[in-house]
């Protein structure tokens, strides 16, 4: 395999900490990273390097473990083992602490937008996720409390187009919610992992999601009708979540994230190992039994654990990846045929 | 294990499903004995503890018990897990209690049963009655059993009713110079009661009206007036109280609610709707092949043969009692029919009385947790507009309690909670003032009691729960 | 533990420590490099107190050098520690002090994996998950409380 990853930029972005977590506007134009020194620092580009815009600092007392942009970019999201949830909204070239989401016990995992952007949910250690309304006032109300997994809740994802939530707890498996008559309800539990599920995310048109775990497999969940009989997993609902594809043998650690590229379909991958990975699809198989194959690997991606991969939304191929050992490297990804 | 305890419960460390024995980390004093030597434990073949001294005698060592009320006043782990809850309050207590009466000529009790209207509707619901006629084949069927009384808690709730209402007044007077004295949170759901004193202790405490829930004003009523009238002792009696709740067997465990000179609790043990279903069928029996029985009259709200109810809502009608009788007393307006308006969901809804475009009064009812979510952060924010809130933990109040009956496998979840609904509703409503019984009541036994004595039956505290930072106990 | 409160296991069987380690020529000369073995990693965990007795842990026979295995090259070290009895309530907390002192001492390329010794404690599938999962070692050592009571079992005994 030829290498198809190469290495654009390594930042020391959250020096002698963890980098936890990096995330791109809708735009493409600004990285957000969080990380152990309970900071979130903001990339922009200048020429061709990516330098550090602005740094946000007390808005928590514990790490900040993600970060996320509301689908508009103006509202950035932090989630903090310090139980909050903050909002902060973009001033020009800075942003101001808007206000502080509390209600979690206990460390926030993580938090997400909805498509519309009048959706936030967050789920936490205290085996929650909350879904949070915002209104013209941008006041936010807690509009429900789901307690569907039985441990610490680490990942939430919204649905691309759909007001469908997905989340991935330390209990193993994966919960699919939606609104149902005045309540939001779980509507599907996919099983399937044999250990914690630590983050998942849905492809382009939201047919399909694939998860990651500390058994160190990568998962393809595809949707289907419950009417078709394909689906295993759930009773009484309208659609069901299969498990299409196991991607196993290719991680020596936990897989800590995972990314579907939006624009190319690539599938990334961050591991305890060290390494980043990226997977394509054999578009000649089976939509029932997809083909996935390694095509690139750097397989010391950084020197410590990679912890986060996130896909450039607008500029094909542009790969960050972030590490314990406080970095963040930007990747190309090349295509070779 | 599959928790019964209301959402609010499961969220909070309360409830971890973990049983004691193994993962409490509730300290347990020792009582070290003096002057003793070295000793050996022995473990002896049906798994109890042996101390054996130096001088070769015996001595059978005691377990270490976690009771309910340690868990509440621990904030380390858990629970109330339920295995501590099987032991000390399920329907083969008061089974135990019965068996003990018939076969013993010591201890005898005298066992009093206070059911609830929910239950009540509970049970009609699932055996196709009206609730009157519920209520009367379960006086029937536990007297059967040997039980001596069978009461009715929206009795109590009368007191419960009046209570707030005049608590509501006092505090609305104070209101410009007691920042807390306003809005007034009802206090009826001992799960809301858990979760704050836990989560939000001091900041939310003072809001919570201190009137008893109707569960605890029954406790009043039957270890104070019933036994003095019946020369009895409150230890002589058992008390059981049947609600649709099982965060009600946390609630009458709490340490206010004991008696410490009688060394015994108000209500000894609360058994839910579900938990009574369950004992009919371990007896074989089906409530509407049971003959009806003549009702208790002496703490029952009862016409006839037909028990009374209040107006309002399924959980006690707190809201609408206190704001008719505030609109009244306030601003002299006589308000027939409340109007309720839903906001963000159907568990949260709005009541005002408005005058000249002036909102006199504005109550609000929170149903659930994510409701009640809302409720404390526009607290804390001093954002609440509200004057009184009727907060419960379950999503569509006590009708829908943790320990109802759940519906049969063909049945809509939905629809059978609407006929639950409909058959609460069907209890003809009284007027709590119009209450002769309980006006008599007042006059004649909390009366002589003088105002303190009175106050500490109808009222309870709620204390802070400090949380835990001991190291060696956090769970991570 | 504070006063007043039992001991879980108030007469433990203890150990006799293992003698003092002397350094090797080629460990003294600074231009041979030196890999980390088993006895090192041993030796920076046999001195870590037991959070309930004043004994270390080697004395408790918690943790044995058999039971520790380095790999260099590969960059990992694995512990296994076993628990005083099978209910052990300090289980996740021994193994987190372990953990901790492994993080502090060994160069950042190690993966340090600990594990209760199998068939060894009652919920060890549970307290392995929760050591092996680096998130919540992370939110545990920002908790003040719990920081202190892992580095009283890290800190060189006074008695």
């Amino acid at each position: 395999m030829k290498e198809a990853l190469a290495e654009v930029q390594r930042i020391s972005a959250h020096p002698d900490s963890r980098c936890w977590f990096v995330s791109w506007s809708p735009n493409g134009a600004l990285l957000a990273s969080c990380g152990g020194d309970k900071a979130i620092r903001i990339w922009g580009r200048e020429g061709d390097l990516w330098v550090c815009k602005t740094v946000l600092q007390d808005g928590h007392q514990r790490t900040v473990r993600k970060v996320a942009w509301s689908p508009c970019g103006n509202y950035l999201a932090s989630a903090s083992f310090d139980a909050t949830t903050c909002i902060w909204k973009k001033k020009n070239d800075d942003f101001e602490s808007l206000t502080v989401l509390e209600g979690h016990e206990n460390e926030v995992k993580c938090v997400a937008w909805a498509p519309s952007g009048n959706l936030l949910a967050t789920c936490s250690r205290d085996k929650s996720v909350w879904v949070w309304e915002v209104d013209e006032d941008e006041e936010y109300e807690c509009v429900t409390v789901l307690n569907s997994h039985t441990q610490d809740v680490k990942h939430v994802a919204w649905h691309p187009t759909k007001e469908l939530l997905a989340s991935a707890s330390y209990d193993n498996n994966i919960c699919i919610y939606k609104e149902d008559d005045d309540d939001w309800e779980c509507q599907a539990t996919l099983q399937g992992h044999t250990s914690t599920v630590w983050s998942l995310c849905f492809d382009a048109a939201g047919e399909r999601m694939a998860s990651c775990s500390d058994d160190r497999t990568v998962k393809i969940w595809k949707e289907y009708p419950s009417d078709s009989g394909q689906g295993v997993f759930l009773v009484d609902s309208d659609l069901s979540w299969k498990c299409v594809c196991t991607l196993s043998g290719y991680h020596g650690r936990t897989v800590y994230d995972v990314a579907w590229c939006q624009l190319t379909g690539a599938l990334a991958t961050a591991s305890g190992d060290d390494a980043v990975r990226v997977f394509k699809e054999d578009v000649t198989a089976s939509p029932d039994e997809p083909v996935f194959s390694l095509v690139a690997q750097v397989t010391r991606a950084h020197n410590q654990d990679v912890n986060c991969v996130s896909w450039n939304p607008k500029e094909a191929g542009l790969l960050a990846s972030c590490s314990d050992n406080g970095e963040i490297a930007i990747w190309r990804f090349k295509e070779e045929d | 294990m599959a928790s019964h305890f209301s959402g609010v419960l499961q969220l909070t460390d309360l409830d971890d499903f973990i049983t004691p024995s193994q993962e409490c980390v509730k300290p347990v004093k020792v009582v070290k004995k003096q002057g003793k030597s070295v000793a050996k434990i022995q473990i002896e073949d049906d798994g109890s503890y042996v101390q054996v001294n130096q001088d070769g005698g015996k001595q059978k060592l005691e377990r270490a018990k976690i009771t309910l009320n340690d868990c509440l006043a621990c904030s380390g782990c858990i629970t109330s897990a339920e295995s501590v809850l099987i032991t000390q309050q399920s329907h083969e207590e008061l089974l135990k209690v019965l068996q003990n009466n018939k076969t013993k000529e010591t201890e005898q009790k005298v066992v009093v049963v206070s059911v609830s209207p929910q239950s009540r509707a509970s049970l009609a619901a699932h055996y196709k009655l009206s609730s009157s006629e519920a209520g009367r084949r379960l006086t029937s069927f536990l007297k059967g059993l040997g039980v001596h009384h069978v009461f009715d808690t929206s009795f109590s709730r009368t007191f419960s009713l009046l209570e707030s209402q005049r608590e509501f007044l006092e505090r609305f007077s104070r209101k410009e110079q007691d920042s807390k004295a306003l809005p007034m949170l009802t206090s009826a759901c001992p799960g809301w009661i858990c979760y704050a004193e836990k989560t939000h202790g001091e900041y939310i405490l003072p809001y919570i009206s201190t009137t008893r829930s109707p569960q605890q004003m029954m406790g009043s009523l039957v270890k104070g007036y019933f036994a003095e009238q019946q020369g009895l002792s409150p230890q002589q009696i058992y008390h059981v109280a049947v609600m649709p709740c099982f965060d009600k067997k946390l609630e009458a465990s709490r340490s206010d609610f004991y008696l410490e000179e009688a060394e015994t609790r108000e209500v000894d043990c609360v058994i839910t709707s579900g938990e009574v279903q369950k004992m009919m069928e371990e007896q074989n029996v089906c409530l509407s092949d049971v003959e009806p029985a003549a009702l208790d009259t002496m703490f029952s709200s009862v016409c006839e043969d037909e028990f009374l109810s209040h107006s309002g809502s399924g959980s006690g009608g707190y809201l609408h009692h206190v704001f008719t009788n505030a609109a009244k007393q306030l601003f002299g307006e006589e308000v027939k029919e409340l109007t309720y308006k839903t906001l963000r969901n159907k568990d949260f809804q709005e009541v005002r009385l408005e005058k000249d475009g002036a909102v006199l009064l504005c109550f609000a009812s929170t149903y659930g947790f994510r409701n009640i979510q809302n409720l404390v952060q526009k607290l804390k924010r001093g954002k609440s507009p509200y004057h009184f809130v009727e907060v419960m933990a379950c999503p569509s109040g006590c009708l829908n309690g943790g320990g109802q009956i759940k519906p049969s496998s063909n049945q809509n979840q939905k629809d059978f909670l609407h006929q639950v609904e409909e058959l609460y509703k069907a209890e003809r409503p009284l007027l709590p003032e119009n209450d002769t019984k309980v006006a008599e009541l007042y006059k004649t036994w909390l009366h002589t009691l003088g105002e303190e004595r009175a106050k500490e039956l109808l009222h309870t505290k709620y204390h802070t729960v400090e949380k835990m930072t001991n190291g060696l106990t956090i769970k991570w | 533990m504070s006063a007043g409160v039992q001991l879980e296991n108030a007469n433990p069987v203890i150990f006799q420590r293992s003698g003092e380690r002397l350094p090797t020529a080629s460990e003294e000369d600074g231009d041979v490099h030196d890999p980390i073995d088993d006895r090192e990693i041993f030796d920076l965990i046999r001195s870590i107190n037991d959070p309930e007795h004043p004994l270390s842990l080697e004395e408790l026979n918690v943790v044995e050098q058999v039971r520790v295995q380095v790999n260099d090259p590969e960059s990992t070290v694995s512990v296994e520690f076993t628990p005083t009895i099978p209910h052990c309530s300090m289980a996740t907390l021994i193994g987190l002090s372990i953990k901790v002192k492994l993080l502090r001492s060994l160069p950042d390329r190690f993966k340090i994996d600990v594990h209760i010794t199998p068939g060894t404690h009652a919920s060890e599938e549970a307290v392995n998950k929760q050591l092996g999962d680096k998130e919540r070692v992370a939110a545990a050592l920002e908790n003040s409380s719990l920081l202190e009571v892992v580095n009283q079992c890290l800190s060189s005994r006074t008695i």
